[in-house]
């Protein structure tokens, strides 16, 4: 692992790249603590020390690496960008136009790409508008009373949301630069840098709160806790596949090569996020409803049961939740029919078994087979933030960096980076490869 | 277009951008020399020109004094006297770009002068054309005017011999087809001697119809086959497939890529071959012919995508639309073909080494090129060759008309009424060329005009021989030539016919009228069909037919919107939305094979790298003697054994043989390994995986054993061979060279391309899911 490192470092072409990777971040990151025009920060700070995260807002603040809570040049953070995408994605669909522009390979693809980021100038102007309509009503960081726009006149706004915007146009323009000419997927380094952006914060919380002793053990279980994500996350079910369309002299190299790979793991992220989404309903709706001081018995229920996060009612609703999205989200993304038609369109199939419709029963089979344990893996991977908190005692923090969404993300791109950096290398050492 | 929009165009790096106003400075100057050069004796010509060898920096100064020792040349050695603007493209091609020169420029010669230029700094140049005979033909051409430069010159063709060969290698300036250089290239790879080698070391390749070469052909491996295993063309298969049905025994897709037994099928062939199981480890073997002899009988049709001549089949290159000499299918598809028609098989044989046509031309430090339609492929000159393009301005500007494209509903209409238009111009005595799709469409429409009374003269695959005096007469009085795409290139169509004598009665009618009886798949070539009338000034008009059935939106764009109305009668649609959507599925033709150009450049780089690390070490062995020490290393009892009973030179020889010989074998068995690994690799996207990298991964580790095992089995060989004075004899101890090698081309591949196809498909929806 290091020396792979230290030779990244000792290839020239690979070494500017990191380097232009690790100036891009420390730009960003100046910019994410660097507050907008017209923010008192001294207020946003008292503000900040008030609400101990306890917000709903926790999972978009976590996202842009607590730019938001800062409300800081980089407040919108590339939420807009991501949002813009994946409406994009969703109009190739609906829009003819769109969808001729995906079918001519590149040139639709650049143009489309443009259209992205037309939207994504859009949607952060709503969204900075938001925030900021928001932070000046008293209303982004709960109950906090401090003005956090001392001189809140519209020209002085205005200049927030146009400086905000502009922010989130230039992290768009630093996540194309790090995809162009760094290492690794822009958008997805930003955001894993986002969340890594808040573990030296929390850490120093625990040190502070709990004292020595008790860090140093979260750091260990930490450390255990990303190694063993990273184990599963790499375990994959490997089904060998045979392609018969050439014919080719001899065959010895068969089967050594040609699988299909299932993933333990092959939902992703996404059941997670589905599953905590719909648990941030219940607090969502309670807060809308009325005034927690006055609550009616069934407020009072979901509050006891299904908002606190130490509560066993919500920790096993979240843990089902999650193994139903799995399945769910599985059985939406892999779909096996199609998979077995088109290897058969392509002259392939599994040693032993027909194609078509035997071959579709047997992924099917082998796939709901791999999936249980992946949704389990995932279930506990999701609560473990929960009993971390009644250890530590801290406030409610689903997104605690040390478990959930957030490790799984961080591995997950952490570990394309490295692999992506790691295929470069090898494409570049050949010297002196036959002494 | 005015300077400053020229300029802005240059600042965003638009394609076509190249500055030429410091070239067109100089023109002034070149003048200037002429009178002076007139004066000059022909050897004191030469002379001057040979002052320019000891020149220490090639600038302004001399790149005036060749441009106009060129002209003066051209006008002695050719009478003709070059025009400013072929000039402009012999400068544009000495600082290394594509020029844009349109058809009837005089092409020829500015690359020459071109090549002369760079030949007299010093270096070894390569003409790279398109195929032999106009390799011939220029070289032959220019002569006179590379003599008068005192630069020697030489082609090179399939039949000369080893020693001429080295001769035509070792001139100044080499003219020759692509495909016979990459050959020369690949068998220099295999030779066991040094004295072997055909080919120096190039410095410059100044490459014709440069779109043509780098872009269509790119992708085109050049093979070198060594005939190890005889042909084994499965009859019994072929036979079986034969009573096959479409939609009962096996199904298409609908771009006829693709084409899969059903279960029925697979039933059927399974009973008929005598109850063996097709899906199991033992029966893939059987599968695999079976797919293959599918593959002939659906989706290859005699004449569209091959001949039957001479009793050999021969493809069809489908973008020059001529008959590709060279060509054979892949992967025992050739054998499959032969024995649906009924042939004896040919020769078949393991891939010994293979070049694309982009790795050939990484090779040279220096590539410049010229073509008549560069701009619209100067992304890819950009992105895949580091080439710039410079358009070098008509001598005298272009007034052909080009026409809208009519659309009818069906072909049929559409078919109807290009006769109609023939005949409609065909009354005034204009002479019409009319560009098909392919062989069957050209006989077919052939065959309309011969019943509707309107002679015509055919030129396609079938009578190539023919092409150059045909296109030649193309321009005649009351003349109308059927083509496919192959009257796109090379010669000229001069009004009036070849000699012009009726220039003037065929200029007053409106010069050559231009039909495309369907758009092309890429714009390109459609310009290219376009490009045939209106040269030099010439007056001239094109139109273009098309149908919203034609395979190009049927392939490409077959969801055509509802409520597009067409005249009753003559079935043309005149509605906005028929143009959008034939004009789409150009573009989506035009995306899908960019992709695929990319993605095979990307896979085939790292066997290009891995390639090169191997012929260093090939290298070093041919030249030192490095295996005689490894194999003393390995087994020193039975070098010495052998030391004294053949003599130190003999067994030297013996050792550098049997390990080039286990290099080249692991080497193609590496290229074998590397196809299968290439085949499957798109599955793993499946776990988000990137195809490439894993590739990688796969690839590098089975590299790195080469070396070793290479010594190993010759260390072997050695043990076990019997050694005599005359050497070893390889083929008793078991390994044999290839008896035969010959080389060819591959039909770009229609396996991979669907392996592409799913790729995308599989990536497109995990991106659109995970978003």
């Amino acid at each position: 692992m290091l020396s792979a490192f230290r030779s990244a470092l000792a290839t020239p072409d690979l070494r500017k790249k990191i380097l232009f990777t690790l100036m891009v971040v420390a730009v960003y990151r100046i910019g994410a603590v660097i507050p907008a025009p017209g923010v008192s920060y001294p207020n946003v700070q008292a503000c900040q020390a008030q609400v101990e995260n306890q917000n709903i807002f926790s999972l978009l603040n976590l996202f842009s690496g607590g730019a938001l809570l800062q409300l800081s040049i980089f407040a919108t953070g590339i939420m807009p960008y991501i949002t813009a995408s994946i409406i994009v994605q969703l109009l190739t669909v609906v829009i003819p136009r769109f969808e001729e522009l995906k079918k001519e390979g590149q040139s639709g693809q650049a143009k489309l790409t443009q259209y992205t980021r037309y939207l994504t100038i859009a949607l952060a102007v709503l969204q900075a508008t938001g925030v900021i309509a928001l932070a000046d009503r008293g209303q982004l960081f709960g109950d906090c009373d401090q003005p956090v726009f001392p001189d809140n006149t519209v020209a002085t706004l205005a200049i927030t949301v146009l400086t905000m915007t502009a922010g989130t146009a230039v992290m768009m323009w630093l996540g194309e630069l790090i995809t162009e000419r760094g290492v690794g997927n822009g958008m997805s380094l930003l955001i894993f840098l986002n969340i890594a952006a808040q573990i030296p914060a929390e850490g120093a919380n625990i040190l502070s709160s709990q004292g020595g002793l008790v860090f140093f053990f979260v750091c260990i279980l930490a450390l255990a806790i990303i190694a063993s994500v990273i184990f599963v996350e790499q375990g994959q079910r490997r089904i060998p596949v045979q392609y018969a369309k050439r014919m080719v002299g001899r065959r010895m190299y068969g089967g050594t090569s040609t699988y299909l790979p299932i993933k333990v793991n092959q939902a992703g992220v996404i059941p997670v996020i589905f599953a905590s989404s719909l648990l941030y309903l219940p607090d969502l709706i309670g807060r809308l409803v009325g005034d927690p001081n006055q609550a009616s018995g069934w407020q009072r229920f979901l509050q006891t049961y299904l908002v606190d996060q130490s509560s066993w009612v919500h920790i096993v609703s979240y843990f089902a939740l999650i193994i139903f999205f799995t399945y769910f989200y599985i059985t939406i993304t892999f779909n096996v029919d199609e998979r077995a038609e088109e290897m058969k369109k392509f002259g392939g199939f599994i040693p032993g078994i027909r194609p078509g419709r035997p071959t579709a029963e047997y992924l099917s089979f082998v796939l709901s087979r791999i999936t249980l344990p992946g949704s389990i893996y995932l279930g506990i991977v999701a609560i473990l933030p929960n009993f971390f908190l009644s250890l530590t005692g801290q406030g409610q923090n689903q997104n605690f960096p040390f478990g959930g969404t957030a490790v799984l993300i961080m591995v997950g791109v952490g570990l394309d980076t490295v692999k992506q950096i790691e295929s470069q290398l090898m494409q570049r050492n050949y010297e002196g490869f036959l002494r | 277009m005015s300077r400053v929009g020229k300029r802005l165009r240059r600042i965003i790096q638009r394609p076509g951008s190249v500055e030429l106003t410091r070239y067109e400075a100089l023109l002034p100057a070149v003048e200037k020399r002429e009178p002076d050069l007139e004066e000059l004796s022909d050897e004191q010509l030469t002379e001057a020109a040979a002052s320019l060898r000891d020149a220490e920096v090639f600038g302004d100064k001399q790149l005036v004094e060749l441009c106009a020792l060129g002209r003066e040349a051209a006008r002695r050695g050719l009478g003709e006297r070059a025009f400013d603007v072929q000039l402009l493209g012999t400068m544009g091609l000495l600082s290394g770009h594509v020029v844009q020169m349109a058809t009837g420029e005089g092409k020829t010669l500015a690359g020459a002068l071109a090549a002369a230029g760079y030949a007299l700094q010093g270096n070894r140049v390569h003409v790279i054309s398109v195929n032999d005979y106009l390799a011939r033909r220029d070289a032959e051409w220019m002569r006179p005017v590379y003599e008068l430069l005192g630069v020697r010159v030489g082609w090179v063709e399939p039949s000369l011999s080893a020693r001429e060969r080295r001769d035509a290698y070792a001139s100044e300036v080499c003219y020759g087809a692509v495909s016979e250089i990459g050959f020369d290239v690949l068998r220099d790879r295999l030779i066991t001697a040094e004295d072997d080698r055909a080919q120096a070391a190039p410095d410059v390749a100044v490459v014709d119809e440069a779109d043509s070469v780098l872009v269509d052909e790119a992708r085109v491996p050049l093979v070198m086959a060594g005939s190890v295993d005889a042909g084994v063309a499965d009859e019994e298969v072929a036979n079986i497939v034969r009573r096959l049905r479409l939609g009962l025994h096996y199904e298409t897709d609908a771009d006829g890529r693709n084409v899969w037994l059903t279960s029925a099928g697979a039933s059927v062939v399974e009973k008929s071959l005598g109850g063996v199981d097709l899906y199991d480890d033992e029966g893939s073997e059987r599968l695999a012919s079976v797919n293959v002899a599918l593959h002939a009988h659906a989706l290859l049709t005699r004449d569209v995508d091959y001949l039957v001549r001479d009793g050999k089949v021969q493809l069809i290159n489908a973008s020059r639309g001529r008959v590709a000499e060279l060509q054979r299918w892949p992967d025992g598809l050739q054998a499959a073909v032969e024995a649906k028609e009924q042939l004896p098989p040919s020769d078949h044989g393991e891939i010994l080494d293979s070049i694309t046509v982009q790795a050939l031309l990484a090779g040279y430090p220096q590539v410049a090129g010229m073509t008549g339609t560069a701009v619209a492929v100067a992304e890819q000159l950009r992105e895949f060759y580091r080439l710039e393009v410079a358009v070098i301005p008509p001598n005298t500007p272009n007034v052909r008309e080009d026409s809208a494209d009519r659309i009818f509903e069906s072909p049929g209409k559409k078919l109807r009424a290009i006769v109609e238009e023939i005949r409609t111009v065909h009354e005034s005595g204009r002479p019409i060329l009319v560009g098909t799709q392919d062989v069957a469409e050209s006989e077919e429409l052939a065959d309309k005009l011969a019943k509707a009374g309107l002679p015509c003269v055919v030129l396609n695959a079938r009578n190539d021989a023919e092409e150059a005096a045909i296109i030649a007469e193309a321009g005649t009085y009351d003349r109308i030539t059927v083509s496919t795409q192959m009257a796109g290139r090379g010669t000229d169509i001069r009004l009036g016919g070849a000699d012009g004598a009726d220039r003037e009665r065929v200029a007053e009618l409106g010069g050559l009228h231009v039909i495309g009886t369907a758009r092309y798949p890429s714009s390109r070539l459609d310009d290219q069909l376009r490009g045939r009338a209106g040269r030099q000034g010439d007056p001239g008009s094109s139109v273009f037919f098309a149908s919203l059935n034609d395979e190009l939106v049927l392939a490409n764009a077959p969801d055509v919107p509802d409520g597009i109305h067409s005249d009753e009668e003559t079935g043309e649609i005149t509605e906005q939305a028929a143009h959008r959507q034939i004009n789409h599925a150009q573009r989506v033709a035009e995306g899908v094979d960019l992709e695929i150009h990319r993605n095979t450049w990307r896979y085939t780089r790292l066997i290009e790298h891995q390639r090169a690390e191997l012929l260093k070490q090939r290298d070093e062995v041919l030249g030192t003697d490095v295996a005689r020490e490894k194999l003393e290393a390995a087994e020193a009892e039975r070098c010495k054994e052998l030391a004294e009973s053949v003599g130190e030179d003999v067994l030297t020889r013996v050792c550098r043989d049997a390990l080039l010989f286990h290099l080249d074998q692991l080497w193609a068995d590496h290229l074998a390994f590397l196809t299968d690994v290439r085949e499957t690799i798109h599955l793993r996207a499946m776990a988000r995986e990137t195809p490439l990298d894993e590739f990688h991964r796969a690839a590098i580790p089975e590299f790195h054993k080469i070396a070793d095992e290479a010594e190993q089995r010759s260390a072997k060989t050695l043990l076990e061979a019997e050694v005599t004075d005359d050497g070893v004899d390889l083929a008793a101890a078991g390994v044999r060279r290839p008896n035969s090698t010959w080389t060819y081309l591959v039909q770009d591949n229609p396996f991979d391309s669907d392996a592409e196809q799913a790729l995308k498909k599989v990536r497109g929806m995990l991106r659109k899911k995970r978003s």
